[in-house]
């Protein structure tokens, strides 16, 4: 499933720089586009505000079909303040922003699969694809607006493949 | 790692159906053709001509209903040969936008233009409109299939964002009429009471209008029927109107595409298909009950986020003891919402296909199921 997961955050990665290259974020120490994948960072203290963060929970996998299915539940969590120069008090646009960027990065909802653990990455035989986003309420603590959309991405496992 | 460099033939998965129509030249009885071999990589958003793109519909299912026979010999019978005694299919689906197309092919039979009223308005009233306004001639030349050139004080007639008609006079033609699409047929020029508007009653050759300038009408969508000739006349319309009723029959091509998520493609090309039905609708909620995916781990459950849990533990007891904030702290409690009447309303429509001779063999066929394979799967 590692290439599955690889393809799918990179997918979103290189989305996210066509659709906001403003949206970056500061992480041990390099700019990047801000979107990150919580298992292959440090354990955060906080969430990265005006980032997102893919979060990989259930597994599921269907092995009756010509080659096995994994269906794998992502958790796609962003959170804003809203920026100071406005106190704050565009929080509610930012996330609608955030809401939109994360709705075009999404789409098309496939994408060819490849393994990024050799150099150059390699292109794979076939590609993972994903479900529409459900779009759970947006949650206000204190300054910050937060929202969690949920989505399965399913991926042929390939022969040999991991 | 994959070292492999084929997969098996595998199952497809996809979630959506694209209807693309286009019209029977039904004086000839010639269908639009759908050639594979041509065709099958064409992009979906751009059809090749004369398709249209009707977009994605819903609830696709296709029937077949061919019945078959045998012969059966000997003591006790058994069966010795098969032969096919029918040949039938059936279609239906569920159109989520409504146009002069979409509404056309769901209702079956004659779709007509509701012609803005003539002023005062002739008679009682009539259910699929009344006569019409003076229809307006057009330029001897200058139209194009998204520009109707006409005099300035004709162009002055219509406003921007209107809808208009564009066909010729009915002048007692038999048979079918309407440019570019049969849209009716006429039996006799006094079943339609020799109106010279009935053309444009029936027409698929409608659009909106853009602009307005002293030159003419710009359209916001090209006409169906291509450029205009000069001999065609333009009418306001309000919008449309269908009956159940009517004795005639819409029949058009039709191809359905599904796009595999491994890229492959299933086309299913009816070169005729007729409606069997006549005008429905189907209502689905707009607001389901919201279904929550439950996870083990959930972001505010994590110990990720245990910091944000508690400051939102705060923030809702703060909130208490403000001043009754309408606080979204529950926003992950599996609960339905916004539950209300609103429902989106789909034309459901319903055809029959009618064969067509395959060139390549000389047998008879109302449907052509083709599939393309993903890259790399074995076949």
């Amino acid at each position: 499933m590692q290439n599955a997961k690889d393809t799918f955050y990179i997918t979103l990665r290189n989305r996210l720089t066509q659709v906001n290259p403003e949206r970056t974020m500061l992480l041990r120490s390099v700019t990047r586009p801000g979107i990150l994948v919580e298992e292959a960072e440090s354990p955060m203290a906080l969430p990265v505000l005006d980032a997102f963060t893919l979060r990989w929970t259930n597994l599921t996998m269907l092995p009756q079909l010509p080659l096995p299915l994994a269906q794998m539940s992502c958790e796609i969590y962003y959170s804003t303040a809203g920026t100071q120069l406005n106190s704050g008090l565009d929080r509610g646009r930012l996330l609608e922003a955030m809401d939109a960027e994360l709705q075009q990065m999404l789409s098309p909802q496939s994408a060819p699969k490849m393994n990024y653990t050799t150099t150059p990455a390699t292109g794979m035989l076939t590609s993972i694809f994903w479900s529409e986003p459900e779009f759970q309420p947006a949650v206000s603590v204190r300054d910050q607006i937060s929202r969690v959309a949920l989505l399965t991405v399913w991926n042929w496992q390939e022969a040999g493949e991991r | 790692m994959s070292t492999s460099t084929n997969i098996p033939a595998m199952t497809p998965t996809a979630r959506r159906v694209r209807a693309y129509f286009a019209p029977v030249n039904r004086t000839l009885g010639q269908p639009a053709v759908f050639d594979p071999s041509l065709s099958a990589n064409f992009s979906l958003d751009a059809p090749p001509s004369p398709w249209m793109d009707l977009g994605w519909v819903e609830a696709f299912s296709r029937r077949s209903a061919s019945k078959y026979g045998l012969l059966a010999a000997g003591s006790p019978a058994n069966t010795q040969y098969q032969v096919r005694e029918s040949l039938d299919a059936t279609v239906s689906l569920r159109f989520s936008s409504w146009s002069k197309l979409t509404m056309a092919l769901a209702a079956g039979s004659q779709h007509m233009n509701v012609i803005t009223a003539a002023t005062p308005a002739p008679g009682s009233g009539n259910g699929s409109g009344s006569k019409g306004v003076a229809a307006v001639s057009l330029a001897a030349s200058g139209s194009t299939v998204t520009f109707l050139a006409m005099a300035s004080t004709d162009a002055a007639k219509f406003a921007a964002g209107s809808l208009v008609a564009v066909d010729v006079d009915y002048t007692a033609q038999t048979g079918y009429v309407g440019s570019g699409v049969s849209a009716a047929y006429v039996a006799s020029a006094a079943a339609v009471n020799s109106d010279p508007d009935y053309i444009r009653r029936v027409t698929f050759n409608v659009a909106r209008v853009q602009s307005v300038s002293t030159t003419g009408v710009t359209l916001a969508q090209p006409l169906v029927a291509g450029v205009p000739t000069a001999v065609m006349k333009v009418q306001p319309i309000l919008g449309f109107v269908d009956r159940e009723g009517g004795s005639f029959f819409q029949e058009w091509s039709a191809l359905f595409v599904i796009a595999g998520d491994q890229g492959e493609r299933i086309f299913y090309y009816y070169p005729r298909l007729q409606a069997m039905g006549g005008a429905e609708e189907a209502a689905t909620p707009l607001t389901a009950a919201t279904v929550h995916v439950a996870s083990s781990k959930s972001f505010t459950a994590s110990s990720a986020s245990a910091n944000v849990a508690n400051l939102k533990n705060a923030a809702a007891t703060h909130t208490t003891q403000g001043a009754s904030l309408p606080s979204s702290s529950s926003a992950q409690v599996l609960t339905p919402m916004h539950i209300n009447q609103s429902e989106r309303i789909s034309l459901a429509a319903n055809f029959r296909a009618l064969p067509v001779t395959d060139a390549n063999d000389g047998e008879r066929a109302v449907c052509f199921r083709t599939f393309v394979p993903p890259a790399f799967a074995l076949i």
